[in-house]
């Protein structure tokens, strides 16, 4: 074992749940880089970067994850500031996602994205004054926009969206079918952020009763769960509208 | 569209590999010295040193008349740099920018656009340079320790993702504005690069994007538009030039304390690239013009 782990910096201990996550995220971001980059290949011309963003996503998330397996394996404690250097890369390649799919969007999706995430940054660092739930509800706010403009509302009857809804409804073959799939990402699986970014800054706040709430489940599984499903999912269904 | 070309996506790719490799083995920071000589000898240097030939390839933007009034202009520029940096520091610092931003720019568009939208090639290569200095900003404040109204700002309360989400954030608004070819794939390499700005320090980001995104994918142009039988046979072509700019530059050194930087290796070796770099970058406007 010792000579694989050259490019390891420290391994994980028996028992360790969170270290376990943060490895499979890894591993898993890995195996779906691989899958995409392959499919590449195989998919019609006017999904090629669709599937070349999809593997970028994984691909940079991969690196991030496996940083933060080695931070928190050393015992440096959770890795907040690489999850932000993945999310600030990532993030507005996922909403790309839409763009490329629909053809509109690119600009308000970007500009929605970077509110979500200066605010969620600012919040979670304590930047600036005013409180991590301030910031948050800004973060939430443009979170919702975003979800507004994606059409993600409609997926639970609330029959209100943007023009790449509009345009995801519209479209021809399988990208409704997948931009539906995109929607539940964007409603459910998006979801679990605000999730873990109110657990990460409850302490002293007036949410703290959340903690409890969850049985103490930590953060970083909250966040390594959600990366997983949000980042592969995402590629998944952009596959699914390229294939065949 | 040269990105379909094979040769631009492969230098590209060596690039992003190199990186991941000093990314994920963690190579110290000891060793970015020795990557950029290596990068810069190799790659960095001799991608303008053929510019005296290629100067001549495109008669619609043919300037020259002929080889001494080419040499007189490119060496004129090379020396009004050279004062420039040592009479007003500010202004060569300034010139530096100006000059780089465009060039950088425009040779990032290859590819994804055409080249005529200037505006878009200097914002665009104005992200590259802000990307590259706010994401290793604290290493900027001590090599520009002379240019104080800088190098005092009091940066300690921000930290490194702070300033990666500033420069994604100016990305992300400015690439929105343009109407560019491929959006979606230009934003994406660039992500790619400053993914490796935050991780790397300055020498070797500068290293990587300089080489491997800029310099390489130019020099293979140069070589398919020179139509040399052979790689090895354009590769020596740029030799002579290469071996002058380091004479240059080690001559430049013997008076270093007297008039540039004293002592700031870093500083003076961004000198003698900026000096080098204001000529090449109007022979390259010309090159690329249309491609």
């Amino acid at each position: 074992m010792n000579t694989l782990n050259f490019i390891l910096g420290a391994s994980l201990q028996p028992g360790d749940f969170v270290g376990f996550t943060f490895f499979i995220g890894s591993v898993s971001m890995l195996a779906a880089t691989v899958f995409f980059l392959v499919q590449h290949g195989q998919v019609d011309k006017k999904f090629k970067d669709s599937m070349l963003v999809a593997a970028l996503i994984t691909g940079i998330a991969a690196v991030h994850y496996y940083y933060m397996r080695d931070q928190w394996a050393e015992g440096l404690g959770s890795p907040t500031e690489l999850r932000y250097i993945d999310w600030i890369l990532t993030v507005p390649l996922m909403v790309v996602e839409f763009a490329l799919l629909t053809g509109v969007g690119m600009g308000s999706l970007f500009i929605a994205s970077v509110i979500m995430l200066v605010t969620g940054y600012i919040g979670e660092s304590g930047l600036l004054a005013g409180g991590p739930w301030l910031w948050g509800l800004f973060s939430g706010v443009a979170y919702f926009w975003m979800a507004y403009e994606v059409g993600a509302l409609t997926r639970i009857k609330i029959p209100i969206q943007g023009a790449v809804g509009e345009a995801l409804a519209n479209a021809k073959g399988k990208i409704p079918a997948a931009g539906a799939m995109l929607q539940w990402f964007v409603l459910v699986g998006w979801s679990i952020y605000p999730l873990g970014y109110l657990l990460g800054t409850a302490d002293g706040q007036w949410y703290a009763g959340i903690e409890p709430l969850l049985g103490g489940l930590p953060m970083d599984i909250v966040y390594n769960i959600g990366d997983a499903i949000n980042k592969i999912g995402f590629g998944m269904a952009v596959w699914y509208a390229a294939k065949d | 569209m040269i990105l379909s070309k094979n040769y631009i996506l492969s230098s590209k790719i060596i690039g992003l590999i190199f990186a991941l490799s000093i990314i994920l083995f963690k190579v110290e920071d000891t060793y970015s010295t020795l990557i950029f000589v290596l990068i810069m000898l190799s790659i960095g240097i001799p991608h303008g040193s053929v510019d005296h030939l290629i100067a001549f390839i495109n008669p619609k933007s043919r300037r020259f008349k002929s080889k001494l009034s080419f040499f007189t202009i490119y060496l004129s520029l090379i020396s009004v740099n050279i004062l420039l940096w040592i009479f007003s520091p500010y202004l060569g610092l300034f010139t530096f920018l100006v000059v780089s931003c465009y060039h950088f720019g425009e040779a990032q568009v290859i590819g994804f656009n055409d080249t005529k939208n200037k505006l878009l090639n200097f914002i665009l290569g104005a992200n590259i340079l802000l990307s590259l200095f706010l994401n290793n900003i604290f290493e900027l404040q001590i090599i520009l320790n002379d240019f104080t109204f800088f190098s005092s700002i009091d940066l300690t309360p921000y930290d490194k993702t702070f300033f990666l989400l500033i420069s994604v954030t100016i990305l992300m608004i400015s690439v929105v504005q343009f109407k560019i070819d491929k959006k979606v794939p230009l934003y994406a390499e660039m992500s790619i690069l400053y993914l490796i700005f935050y991780h790397t320090d300055i020498l070797t980001s500068f290293s990587i994007y300089f080489g491997f995104s800029h310099s390489l994918p130019m020099l293979i142009m140069e070589y398919k538009e020179m139509k040399e039988k052979s790689f090895l046979k354009f590769y020596l072509k740029t030799m002579p030039f290469t071996l002058l700019a380091l004479i240059f530059g080690v001559i430049l050194y013997y008076f270093n304390n007297d008039l540039l930087t004293a002592n700031n290796l870093i500083l003076f070796t961004f000198i003698v690239i900026s000096s080098l770099t204001l000529p090449h970058v109007f022979i390259m406007k010309d090159f690329v013009e249309n491609k």
